[in-house]
């Protein structure tokens, strides 16, 4: 699994497919079926898609199976040992996936909750995933600096 | 030869970048200031960081839009007017410019600016300056990464900040990311 970030608007999702020769079988994180991850080689916005698992409302998963993996907390307490199960659950079952997400950490803390979740999720998340990267990429600029 | 430095706020990007063209040595220093002075205030502050630059023999160049029409042998005449003698050979001058978010602002939002053309146009002007100077070095910002969905307007500011300063990156010969004063090289 190899995992890349970067802020908004830095060139990720272009740095990824020439770096890993990867230029078909990508998902848009903001608007794929749930499951469609387990079986993809690529995703981007997992920014977005980590938002539909906070804000469960929004998704509509077919597979029962599925969505109970979803976040079901509405605070941050529960939020670090469900964001752990999800990041092992995925490495177990798409260990070849190349992530994107943006980085959502560096400004004041949100005025909603529903923000303040997200924001905490993508970086639990994240951090459960780089743990287990083989490679964590961050771009900046259009240029890649391995973090790990 | 080229440098993009980038960094977030408060980070000691500007002063990295300055001491980077101190350390280019001697020749013609031209700083490129593109922050639109607003009210009594900005115009204090404008005068007293050009007061700062002019003892470390920096000329100030404004420039908020059209930096593609901006000539460095024009202001030539402007700056032996008040005192100081510059050869204007391109051989010899390293520009510093700060900084591509007010740039890439300007162009956004002001009337006269480039509009949906401006990642087009501040690119041709990078390129033509660049033409113009021994070491150019372009001051920008890291302003992508607090997760806040802004409304249409400003978010198309930031892609086109952020796809500015990839197309700069892809042209230049060293990319540093400045990350509380300590230089990270990115290229």
């Amino acid at each position: 699994m190899k995992l890349i970030i970067g802020g908004a608007y830095q060139g990720k999702l272009a740095y990824a497919k020439k770096e890993y020769h990867l230029t078909e079988g990508w998902l848009d994180g903001g608007t794929c079926p749930p499951e469609a991850i387990l079986s993809c080689s690529g995703i981007y916005n997992f920014h977005e898609y980590v938002k539909r698992m906070v804000n469960t409302d929004n998704i509509v998963s077919e597979s029962e199976q599925f969505s109970r993996i979803f976040l079901q907390t509405d605070n941050l307490s529960g939020l670090e040992q469900q964001a752990e199960a999800f990041a092992e659950m995925l490495c177990r079952k798409n260990p070849d996936i190349v992530i994107i997400s943006n980085e959502l950490g560096y400004g004041v803390v949100p005025m909603e909750k529903e923000d303040r979740l997200w924001r905490e999720a993508v970086g639990r998340i994240c951090t459960g995933l780089a743990s287990r990267a083989d490679e964590v990429i961050r771009v900046v600029c259009g240029m890649g600096q391995r973090l790990k | 030869m080229m440098h993009l430095i980038t960094g977030g706020s408060g980070s000691g990007k500007s002063a990295y970048a300055e001491s980077q063209v101190l350390a280019a040595g001697p020749g013609r220093r031209i700083y490129i200031a593109t922050m639109i002075p607003y009210g009594e205030e900005g115009r204090q502050r404008v005068e007293r960081h050009r007061a700062l630059r002019r003892e470390k023999q920096f000329e100030t160049v404004e420039c908020y839009t059209g930096l593609a029409e901006l000539s460095l042998k024009d202001k030539i005449t402007q700056t032996t007017a008040e005192g100081a003698a510059f050869s204007s050979s391109s051989k010899d001058t390293m520009v510093l410019l700060e900084c591509m978010s007010n740039l890439v602002a300007n162009e956004v939002f002001e009337p006269d600016g480039a509009q949906e053309r401006t990642v087009e146009a501040v690119c041709e002007g990078i390129r033509r300056l660049r033409r113009q100077t021994r070491h150019l070095f372009i001051v920008t910002n890291e302003i992508f990464s607090d997760g806040i969905t802004y409304d249409p307007e400003t978010m198309r500011y930031l892609s086109y900040l952020g796809a500015v300063n990839q197309r700069l990156a892809g042209m230049a010969d060293a990319v540093t990311e400045v990350v509380y004063g300590i230089p990270v090289r990115l290229k």
